[in-house]
């Protein structure tokens, strides 16, 4: 079992304060947060599969160590919005599931948006699919769901590993809008060259706080950005000594990197 | 506060020590009885229950579950030799983490029916209305049943026939099945990038000459190409400096970002302070 060194536990816990801090300042306050061009793509894609008359395919990903897990969460969260946007132009949204814990959870969630629609009546239970806990048994089922489909709107977010190309050259060939986004960095540039629209980093999960617009939720996200200025503010300290002591010949800097490196 | 914390550990060790006993024969069968009807009470309950207590029940699990793990990473450990490992360390609660890891493996191995129950409806069911794709429903029920049967069999029966099935089976098609749809990604690498690298802009040019020379320096013609030239200008040199340098400070930066969003969402999760359809209804 790993466990925490000084500086994580004082850095976790630091992280941890200033995240809830502002969630509970956002009630008060009116934040901004800046456009994310995937995200509101989103709705480019849900109108133009309304038009067309052809579903759309929400993916929520593989998981990292597969079961009910934060990105897959974090995934159906945004998934759960295009539903609910979907649900009032009665376009047709399919979810492959890839893990068996998500069947119950994916099912509730999208359950819920379209009861949140005001259109309970459009869920369909056969359109939340358990294909396969095998990564291209999955990749090979999503593949052949797009082509019959002929869906117009593809959304891949999660994590994804080599699957992510066939999906997303699938969704190119049937003609499909792609959004993607992924915590994933080695599949980033695939998706880029295969997808209209990406989302990277940690904007993946600035997405349902970007599209629901809660005040707890963009409260969290300034709390992330306050953490990652605190972050990049140490990186800065470390280049700086490490730059003052090389020049001057002294082992400050070994003794910072030591507070980084030091086992628990 | 502290009696509290210590009753609570009692109670757990006890309890595991009670039920992780490794039992035979009889006294395994009234084990498994048992636990498949303490499931199914609990379940039933849970499913009886109104939601707002349902809701309030799996906020406590999970905040319970979470402070778990935190706080087993976050206190401080010291030296607690075992059998196995004398370097190995831990605090008052590493001893549990088997115990609460197995809970949750347990429980999720539920799900494992769920989803084949899930399978087994929405394939039964084309399978009994009949049309052009009912062939593949059979396949799958084909496919389900025999592999099932004989991936069951060859552990307590494992004669020839049962594990040259089990390989012809797994080794001989499903391995193989799963090479052939993973070779496909050369092709679409091919369509892909015929696609993303034109000369559009001065970002994408500039992509498509990093692309090029780093393609270049993974193949042995770019090494060829570039031989006479100076060390420096040798394309796999090029290509060791990209990759080490701009790639992975970017990289790194995009995982900053990334392990502080994952940790506001898990706190949104672990706290309850989630919203949206599955979390908290509006």
């Amino acid at each position: 079992m790993e466990h925490a060194n000084t500086l994580a536990r004082c850095a976790l816990i630091t992280f941890s304060v200033v995240i809830v801090a502002m969630i509970f300042i956002a009630g008060k306050r009116d934040l901004y947060i800046r456009r994310i061009q995937g995200l509101t793509a989103i709705d480019e894609a849900i109108g133009r599969a309304t038009e067309m008359g052809r579903p759309m395919v929400c993916l929520t990903g593989l998981g990292i160590n597969g079961g009910i897990e934060i990105v897959v969460l974090q995934a159906l969260a945004i998934v759960t919005y295009i539903v609910r946007s979907s649900a009032k132009f009665a376009a047709r949204a399919i979810c492959p599931v890839y893990d068996p814990q998500m069947v119950p959870v994916t099912e509730e969630a999208v359950r819920d948006a379209y009861s949140l629609a005001g259109r309970p009546d459009r869920f369909n239970p056969n359109d939340i699919l358990f294909l396969t806990s095998r990564q291209f048994a999955f990749a090979a089922s999503v593949s052949g769901l797009i082509w019959r489909e002929k869906a117009a709107a593809c959304f891949l977010f999660g994590y994804y590993y080599a699957e992510s190309l066939i999906l997303a050259e699938t969704g190119q060939m049937v003609g499909a809008i792609q959004v993607a986004g992924t915590p994933a960095t080695t599949q980033i540039p695939f998706l880029i060259a295969a997808c209209d629209y990406v989302i990277i980093g940690d904007e993946f999960y600035a997405a349902s706080a970007y599209l629901s617009r809660e005040p707890t939720l963009l409260g969290s996200i300034v709390g992330q950005d306050i953490s990652k200025g605190l972050m990049l503010l140490s990186v800065l300290v470390g280049v700086l000594l490490t730059t003052v002591c090389g020049l001057l010949a002294t082992h400050g800097a070994q003794i910072f990197a030591l507070w980084f490196t030091q086992p628990p | 506060m502290r009696f509290f914390l210590w009753l609570f550990l009692w109670l757990f060790r006890w309890l595991s020590t009670w039920l992780f006993v490794p039992r035979h024969g009889r006294a395994l069968y009234e084990s498994l009885a048992g636990a498949i009807a303490f499931s199914i009470v609990v379940l039933a309950v849970l499913s009886a229950a109104p939601n707002s207590i349902r809701k309030y029940t799996i906020r406590a699990v999970t905040l319970l579950a979470g402070a778990f793990f935190a706080c087993e990473f976050l206190y401080p450990v010291h030296s607690m030799p075992t059998g196995a490992d004398p370097a190995h360390r831990g605090n008052f609660l590493t001893p549990y983490v088997f115990t609460v890891t197995t809970f949750a493996l347990i429980v999720s191995a539920w799900t494992v029916g769920l989803g084949l129950l899930n399978l087994a409806q929405l394939h039964g069911k084309r399978l009994i209305r009949g049309g052009e794709n009912a062939i593949y429903s059979a396949a799958f029920f084909f496919g389900l049943i025999s592999v099932g049967i004989i991936g069951l069999l060859q552990k307590p029966h494992a004669n020839a026939i049962n594990k040259n099935l089990y390989t012809l089976l797994y080794t001989g098609a499903l391995q193989n099945l799963d090479a052939t749809v993973f070779s496909i990604i050369a092709f679409y690498i091919v369509s892909a990038a015929y696609r993303a690298f034109r000369v559009r802009s001065i970002e994408a040019t500039l992509l498509l000459a990093t692309a090029i020379v780093v393609m270049l320096g993974q193949t042995s013609i770019g090494q060829v190409m570039t031989s006479h030239f100076p060390t420096a200008m040798h394309t796999e040199v090029i290509r060791d400096w990209i990759m080490s340098q701009p790639n992975a400070a970017a990289v790194r930066a995009i995982n900053f970002g990334l392990a502080v969003g994952s940790l506001a969402v898990a706190l949104r999760v672990w706290l309850g302070l989630e919203r949206g359809s599955f979390f908290d209804s509006q």
